[in-house]
């Protein structure tokens, strides 16, 4: 374990930039859901280090950090729900192709 | 504490009682004069055309009963019963909002009984006469309907005691004057006489409407009797005001110059139209508006002055247009114009009674002249045109001698009873000072001799023309309610001149209205001067006798009498004798041009500046609020491309919003 906060920091931030990358860069809605579980890691990420660096929230953080997990499990149960029910519908995983919302 | 206020209140309520006791029971009976009439339009309107053939039963009835009731009222206003200064009967309260209460009131004193004598006579005799002029109308139902709508009005008119209660019925007449010259709408001129008729009063209503708001706005009041009594008190400034804007209203309802225009065109209409409203009665609305608003018009000389001006303007103006007009129904509308002026002239010079004389005098002789020519009128075939009559003396002897006696009326032949009237309001302008109007006022007289005793001759004499000669064995005269009524209006216009004319200088109809106007007269030219039969006053009268002598004797030269034939080559000779009687002879006959000037000021020059606004209005105020649309929808349509239905644009938008929030937020925080 690091010494410095800056450097969990900056990997949370790397991660979290992968992962809008991949969210706004990547057609397929599977790769998309990953990179929203990349996204949600590293703000769970900044948490913990804030939680192991400062003892005030050492108690909070971890909480906070579980119950980010839960929430992360049941948004990837839906959107996988959702991304499968499309799916059958429109027979492809690109979301380029999904365009019902448009006007 | 209340022992102090009882002497105070005694005499208060001793005086109420006396004046209650005063007031004869008879003016209970004034409400039912107003119900007759509007309960004969009201069963007309809504039954009339299922009765068909005997429609006007019950409108001529109901007027009849008017009449009786009518003259019921007047006796008792005349003799007295209802005190000098009139009485009153308030129904209820019409406008009831806070401060402004508006009571629908009704009010009769001497001027009223003097105006109710003139209407329900008259109104009676043409409803009589219209039984047998509109008999092959189809619609005569809706002509009766829309006459004792008229007769509601009028009547409604003169008995109003609020301003707001005249100007309803002012509006009325001038309604049901609209109904009726339009009275045979499919023909196009009739259509557009009624409109023009209409238009041309709104100008003066307008003027009529801001002097009724003026009083309200000045005295807070809109009682007619207690809005003088305030009046007196204002500066005088507003007084001249408030009484140029009531003549204003006048002028457009009597028809005066420069709103004269309407009337000859509103002939159209039928013949017993012309003679009601357009003759006898509603035009006489201004005259009898101008003499009611007496004590506002005293406190305001300067606009007196501008009345007699006017009024003597128009009388000679349409005196010369009625020398060269054909039409027979023209003629009188012109010789209407020109008498309805001369009563102006006295109101202006502040011979008040002289004008209400002349306005019943002359209600009684143009009904009888106008209800004649509809009678000849229908005995040529519904021919108007006097250059295609001639000759029909004997063949319609009621209609010629009736017609003859209104002449002789009209033009002040004594004992008749125009010669009273006009020679009161030419004598009385003469010793008031104002001895233009009387100068003009005698070449006026002598003119409407002259071109009476024209359409007498055209008429009547001479040898009939071609027209006449083809139908001359089926010319007859008219059936009995017609000539009937012809005799009951010349009856009349012979004696009334003698019956409340005399004796000269102290007539029984002075005695009559002397309370409504006695201050006013005061005021204008202090103490009466005593009548001197064999001094000033005989020697008007002598001039006044010899200017319709004159005109008469130069219309029988050129247009015969009786034997004597029409003078058709020296009439001739004499327009073109020189380029100024042709040039006279031309402006008469357009009639000074008065319609081509209004054309060209209000149709063309009007036309231009309403273009210029409809292009204004179009451009400018209708472009800014379509603009306003039409950005809004544009903006629309470029902002929907934003929204195109793939997730990972929004979510681009949302990231790029991010950054900018917390860039934003970093460089603010940094500071």
């Amino acid at each position: 374990m690091s010494q410095s906060l800056d450097a969990y920091l900056v990997l949370s931030g790397i991660l979290f930039a992968i992962g809008t990358f991949g969210f706004l860069a990547r057609r397929n809605a599977i790769s998309m859901l990953m990179s929203i579980e990349l996204m949600l890691n590293a703000v769970n990420l900044t948490i913990v280090a804030f939680g192991a660096f400062i003892p005030d929230l050492n108690v909070d953080a971890s909480v906070i950090a579980l119950m980010v997990m839960a929430v992360a499990a049941a948004e990837a149960t839906v959107g996988l729900a959702i991304v499968m029910a499309i799916y059958r519908n429109r027979r492809t995983p690109l979301v380029d192709e999904y365009d019902a919302m448009r006007q | 504490m209340f022992e102090s206020l009882i002497p105070s209140v005694a005499p208060l309520v001793a005086a109420a009682s006396e004046e209650a006791e005063a007031v004869s029971e008879v003016i209970n009976l004034v409400p039912i004069l107003l119900a007759l009439p509007l309960a004969g339009f009201v069963f007309t309107a809504f039954f009339g055309r299922r009765i068909g053939r005997f429609a006007f039963l019950v409108p001529l009835l109901l007027v009849v009963a008017t009449w009786v009731l009518g003259m019921v009222v007047v006796y008792e206003a005349l003799s007295g019963g209802f005190g000098e200064h009139g009485a009153g009967i308030t129904l209820y309260t019409w406008i009831p909002a806070g401060a402004f209460q508006v009571e629908l009131g009704l009010f009769v004193d001497q001027l009223t009984a003097c105006l109710l004598i003139v209407v329900t006579t008259i109104g009676m005799l043409v409803h009589l006469y219209s039984v047998g002029y509109m008999a092959h109308d189809p619609g005569r139902w809706r002509f009766f309907a829309y006459l004792n709508l008229f007769m509601f009005s009028m009547l409604l008119l003169v008995l109003g005691d609020s301003w707001l209660t005249v100007f309803a019925a002012w509006e009325l007449v001038g309604l049901s004057s609209y109904l009726l010259i339009g009275f045979w709408y499919p023909r196009w001129s009739a259509a557009l006489a009624a409109k023009k008729a209409f238009i041309v009063n709104r100008v003066g209503d307008v003027g009529f409407a801001l002097g009724i708001m003026l009083i309200w706005a000045s005295t807070g009041t809109l009682d007619i009797r207690d809005s003088f009594e305030l009046i007196a008190g204002l500066d005088g400034t507003t007084i001249a005001v408030i009484a140029l804007l009531v003549f204003c209203g006048a002028v457009g309802k009597s028809a005066q110059f420069p709103l004269h225009v309407w009337l000859p065109d509103a002939m159209e209409g039928p013949t017993p139209v012309s003679a009601l409203i357009h003759a006898a009665t509603m035009v006489n609305a201004g005259v009898y508006l101008v003499a009611r608003a007496n004590p506002i018009f005293a406190l305001a000389p300067d606009v007196m002055v501008l009345v007699a001006a006017i009024g003597i303007f128009t009388a000679i103006l349409a005196a010369s247009i009625a020398f060269t007009q054909n039409d027979i129904k023209r003629v009188l509308a012109y010789s209407t114009l020109s008498q309805l002026g001369y009563m102006f002239a006295a109101l202006g010079v502040g011979a008040f009674i002289a004008a209400i004389f002349h306005l019943m005098a002359h209600g009684f002789f143009k009904g009888l002249l106008f209800l004649g020519s509809g009678s000849v009128i229908h005995a040529v075939h519904e021919e108007q045109d006097m250059n295609n009559m001639g000759g029909l003396w004997r063949k319609i002897p009621i209609t010629h001698w009736t017609m003859l006696v209104g002449t002789l009326a009209i033009a002040g032949i004594p004992p008749l009873a125009g010669f009273f009237s006009k020679d009161e309001i030419l004598a009385e302008s003469f010793k008031f000072g104002f001895q233009w109007v009387w100068a003009i006022g005698v070449v006026v007289a002598v003119m409407t001799a002259f071109y009476m005793w024209r359409l007498m001759g055209k008429t009547f004499y001479g040898e009939p023309s071609a027209h006449v000669r083809s139908l001359w064995d089926r010319i007859h005269e008219s059936t009995w309610t017609m000539t009937l009524s012809l005799v009951l209006l010349a009856i009349p216009s012979l004696f009334l001149g003698m019956a409340i004319g005399l004796p000269l200088g102290d007539s029984t109809l002075k005695h009559w209205l002397e309370p409504v106007f006695e201050e006013s007269e005061k005021m204008l030219h202090g103490e009466a001067k005593p009548f001197e039969l064999l001094g000033i006053d005989g020697v008007l009268i002598i001039i006044s006798v010899a200017a319709a002598a004159l005109g008469l004797g130069v219309g029988i030269a050129l247009f015969g009498a009786f034997r004597r034939g029409e003078r058709r080559a020296r009439v001739e000779a004499l327009t073109n004798s020189s380029g100024a009687t042709r040039f006279l002879y031309r402006a008469s006959f357009a009639k000074w041009w008065f319609d081509d000037l209004n054309h060209l000021l209000f149709i063309v020059v009007g036309g231009r500046v309403a273009d210029a606004m409809w292009w204004f209005d179009r451009t400018v105020v209708d472009g800014t609020v379509n603009g306003i649309g039409r950005l809004t929808i544009d903006a629309g349509r470029g902002l929907r491309r934003v929204q195109t239905g793939r997730v990972q644009n929004y979510a681009l938008g949302i990231a790029i919003g991010l950054i900018v929030m917390i860039g934003s937020y970093l460089l603010i925080a940094a500071r």
